[in-house]
């Protein structure tokens, strides 16, 4: 073969690569996402399924969405807040409000934050709740599996997906053994766990203890004062996430390390009155019953019992997502997970009062881990993502 | 209690004294076979229990060893490996416990409670050469608590820490054993844990003794106990204790003692039947002449009591029937002689008394014949005095024999209900004259039972005898005295006595004073006591004088009471 034929065919096989290369970069439509879940995806639906006026960025700053604009009237007491066009529901129905008008009775920020939590729905002529996001739900199985369609119509292009099908209730085991077998394409991972194609957020997760009030405060704080959370994070954690005695994370207040989080073995004995305290965690997950084992050996240090039970205990580890990226929002939603009313004069205030009696005891925060298989790009915005061939 | 009834309590005691005593003999001789046998498999139990733990321990050394070397606690030690890696080893050696520790005992990585790392180590771990040592036995702390466990320590390669495994010493590990049915294994562990093949034992405080060194057998409930202590460089580990039922052996000496109830009560119920034959054929002949004797005492002297066997009690009879023909024989002689004597007696009487007035009509008719010869005026006088001598005395033998006559001729007496006082009365109405004629040398004093003193009798004869008895009283004291009548109820009728304060009788004379025409008066006939006699015989009653010279005689009348 001549010298010119092997460069032609060089540079030929060279330039296929490259398309090869490139097309493997390119998104590409079509196929399904099975995403399994250790709880019922809620937040994940929601997110894919609704839209609402305004929305917060990484930063938490609001950022226009459904409305692309907002300025004061002329007498400056109502906010006039202009709709994007071309927004379809997932019924088909075109989204047309004209100008959406709220009052200026309150601080400019509160009413960003209230637009933000409320998605904009329409009640379908089958009495669904339909929304204009990326995906409308296609198909529900109760308590086991939620299937998401691509909206065509959808306002920001069609995404990438076909479908996503959303498996919930899965234990982490499961989900592990799923996404071995090639029954799942993205499953929750303890965020020790560091093999395979992964997803880790910033610590998004709160770790707590919750008390029950029939509990009494100095034995609730002897608890938390006997808790050793270093050896946890290190050995147990292997220093992933953050050590926190705050609820919001460092990276959306800059002010946790205000919170103590140090053990204080003396005091906690001193509190502590050898009560014998009921414990309940997700003993399913072996990360949280490490964790939980580890804490009744901290407070048997300390003089207390932690007994492992379950249902209705005295105290119990809970695991909640810091779901926005606005501080105000993520404690006011976490106050209502807790069941306990927001007071405060700003944010810091308010998150000191909601753990003044130490009825709730953050303990660490957690990012979000993921394992996904090697075909799939773009995650986490599921608007995004694609399946690569 | 009769003679029947001794027997009967007699025989019954022997039967049951022996049944208890074969019992208890039994019941000794077989706790003694069961407790050298129990002894024996409790040691034997006690030896196999100590050999398997041996042999656990020496198999425990074995799987530490394989563990210590293998490359998992290489990198535990090392740093390299996660903090549970410690539960993998374990499974690999089938270990229950596993923790890899610092050299100062601060634990890496625990198997069977990870989330214990960082903590050290409070259990028994002494520092020594861990190469060669054997296995022991120790409480390992678990998040459930302690457990008690054989363990073993071998040092981590390169000195970089220490390998501690070992098995739980569960109910599993004491069912291993293949205990005989009966049998029971405990395993005491300091501070007082105590487990069996059930699991733990609740209630160890009867089992404290054993578990503390204080005993080294026992009975605890139906169970005895055997302990063998466990120990290691002089201090106490643990105590192996081997218990056997004692129910097989209660339950064969209750058996025992059943059947000894059992036979005892047949034999004491066939003894009592035995003995109620035995004594009826002893004891009837014995009660046939105690009735025999109570009829002879009751005056039936012609009872014989028959008697067929010829035994002693046969012997007996014979001799008894012997002896109440003899009596017979003696009292028909005696009354045969009382009889001649009676006669005599009357004979001689009846001549004294004849004699008496034949003595001076003798005399007055020699005299009026001496009259006759002398003169006419003379006789006249003496005739006339003479007659007169002859009538009074003729008229004294008149009387004389009407007294023998009455005597003679005592009538049946005429029954009707009467009130004793009122016959009392009526005698003491009649000489109540003479007893207050002036002399005033008798006080009587009447002393009558309350109300009517009713009995079934004849009114004059009663109060004839009554009068004879005042009569005798009143003779009795010629020189004055007292004179108590008294009536009173008695349990079968009347009383009525009659005392007098006179010289009293002789005992020979209170034996006599009853006998015909026997008097102790210078003119009696010795017929009045006799007629009183007569009188209380023929109204079934009895009468009894009682005295002493000097003081008197008091003559005592029992009647029986009126018949309805």
């Amino acid at each position: 073969m001549k010298p010119t034929a092997l460069r032609w065919i060089a540079a030929a096989s060279a330039l296929f690569s490259l398309a090869s290369l490139e097309a493997a970069r390119r998104p590409r439509y079509g196929g399904e996402l099975r995403i399994e879940t250790r709880g019922d995806g809620s937040t994940l639906i929601a997110g894919a399924v609704f839209e609402s006026l305004v929305k917060f960025d990484a930063h938490g700053d609001p950022q226009p969405w459904l409305a692309t604009s907002w300025t004061h009237d002329a007498a400056r007491k109502r906010w006039i807040f202009a709709p994007r066009a071309n927004v379809m529901m997932h019924n088909g129905a075109p989204w047309s409000p004209g100008a959406v008008e709220v009052p200026d009775d309150k601080p400019i920020d509160q009413i960003l934050r209230e637009l933000a939590r409320n998605p904009i729905t329409v009640r379908a002529e089958d009495g669904s709740t339909v929304g204009t996001g990326p995906f409308r739900v296609a198909h529900t199985e109760p308590g086991k599996s939620v299937t998401l369609a691509a909206h065509d119509g959808y306002w920001g292009g069609r995404p990438y997906l076909d479908s996503i099908q959303i498996t919930t209730g899965r234990s982490l085991r499961d989900q592990a053994v799923d996404l071995e077998v090639g029954k799942a394409d993205v499953v929750e991972i303890a965020p020790t766990q560091r093999r395979g194609n992964l997803y880790v957020s910033q610590p998004v997760e709160l770790l707590a203890l919750q008390f029950e009030d029939r509990v009494p405060a100095p034995t609730r704080e002897a608890v938390a004062l006997s808790i050793d959370r270093s050896a946890i994070y290190n050995v147990l954690l292997q220093k992933t996430g953050e050590i926190s005695g705050a609820l919001l994370p460092k990276w959306l207040t800059g002010y946790a390390f205000l919170f103590p989080a140090e053990r204080n073995l003396a005091r906690a004995k001193q509190l502590a009155s050898g009560a014998t305290l009921s414990f309940a965690y997700d003993h399913q997950d072996s990360l949280v019953r490490a964790i939980g084992e580890r804490i009744s050996v901290n407070a048997s240090e300390a003089g207390i019992t932690l007994r492992q039970a379950a249902g209705n205990a005295d105290v119990k580890i809970i695991e909640t997502q810091i779901t926005s990226r606005d501080a105000w929002t993520s404690l006011e939603d976490l106050a209502a997970i807790f069941k306990m009313p927001l007071a405060g004069a700003n944010l810091y205030e308010s998150e000191r009062a909601l753990l003044a009696d130490f009825k709730i005891v953050p303990l660490f925060h957690l990012p979000d881990a993921r394992a996904m298989n090697g075909h799939v790009r773009n995650w986490p915005r599921l608007a995004d993502v694609w399946i690569a061939p | 209690m009769t003679f029947r009834t001794k027997l009967l309590v007699v025989t019954s005691l022997t039967v049951a004294g022996a049944v208890a005593l074969v019992t208890g003999a039994v019941s000794v001789w077989t706790r003694r076979a069961f407790e050298r046998i129990d002894g024996e498999r409790r040691s034997a139990l006690l030896d196999q229990f100590h050999r398997e733990l041996d042999a656990r321990g020496q198999e425990i050394v074995r799987q530490v060893e394989r563990a210590a070397a293998s490359a998992a606690v290489q990198q535990i030690v090392g740093g390299a490996a996660e903090y549970d890696r410690a539960q993998v080893e374990a499974e690999a050696e089938s270990l229950d416990f596993l923790d890899v520790v610092q050299p100062d005992l601060t634990i890496i990585s625990s198997a069977h409670w990870p989330a214990r790392f960082g903590y050290k180590n409070d259990w028994q771990i002494v520092p020594e050469d861990w190469s060669a040592t054997d296995a022991f036995l120790t409480r390992i702390p678990t998040p459930d608590g302690n457990a008690s466990a054989l363990i073993a320590v071998r040092p981590a390669p390169g000195g970089k820490g220490l390998v501690v495994g070992g098995k739980r010493l569960n109910p599993e590990f004491l069912k291993s054993l293949g205990l005989a049915p009966g049998m029971r294994a405990l395993l005491g562990l300091p501070p007082g844990e105590v487990i069996d093949a059930q699991g733990a034992v609740v209630d160890v405080r009867k089992l404290s003794p054993l578990i503390d060194g204080q005993a080294t057998q026992a009975v605890v409930g139906a169970e005895a106990f055997q302990s063998m202590r466990l120990t290691r460089h002089g201090r106490p580990m643990g105590v192996l204790l081997a218990g056997t039922s004692l129910r097989e052996r209660t339950g064969l000496e209750r058996a025992i003692l059943w059947i000894g109830v059992v036979v005892g009560g047949s034999g004491i119920v066939i003894g009592v039947l035995l003995g109620w034959w035995t004594t009826e054929r002893i004891t009837r002949p014995v009660e046939r002449l105690a009735a025999g004797a109570r009829a002879v005492a009751q005056g039936d002297w012609s009872t014989r009591v028959e008697v067929a066997s010829k035994d002693e009690i046969g012997e007996l009879a014979q001799a008894f029937n012997r002896m109440t023909e003899q009596i017979l024989e003696q009292r028909e002689r005696a009354l045969q002689a009382e009889r001649v004597a009676a006669w005599r007696e009357l004979a001689r009487r009846l001549a004294h008394e004849l004699k008496n007035p034949l003595f001076p009509l003798q005399i007055t008719i020699e005299n009026l014949q001496r009259a006759r010869a002398r003169s006419e005026a003379e006789f006249d006088e003496v005739f006339r005095e003479s007659t007169t001598t002859l009538l009074a005395e003729l008229a004294n033998l008149k009387t004389i024999i009407g007294r023998f006559s009455d005597f003679a001729k005592m009538p049946a007496p005429e029954f009707e209900t009467i009130d004793l006082n009122d016959v009392v009365r009526g005698v003491m109405k009649l000489y109540d004259a003479r007893l207050h004629d002036g002399s005033g040398t008798i006080d009587p004093r009447i002393d009558l039972a309350a109300g009517e003193l009713r009995i079934h009798a004849d009114r004059d004869q009663l109060h004839r005898a009554l009068g004879n008895l005042v009569l005798n009283a009143m003779d009795a004291m010629p020189g004055g005295g007292v004179l108590r009548v008294a009536t009173a109820r008695t349990e079968s009728g009347a009383r009525l006595s009659v005392a007098d304060s006179g010289q009293g009788l002789t005992e020979e004379e209170c034996g006599r004073l009853f006998t015909p025409y026997y008097t102790t008066k210078r003119y009696g006939t010795g017929l009045g006591l006799a007629i009183v006699q007569s009188v209380v015989s023929d109204h079934h009653g009895k009468i009894s004088v009682a005295s002493q010279p000097g003081s008197g005689a008091t003559f005592t009348i029992d009647l029986p009471e009126a018949q309805n």
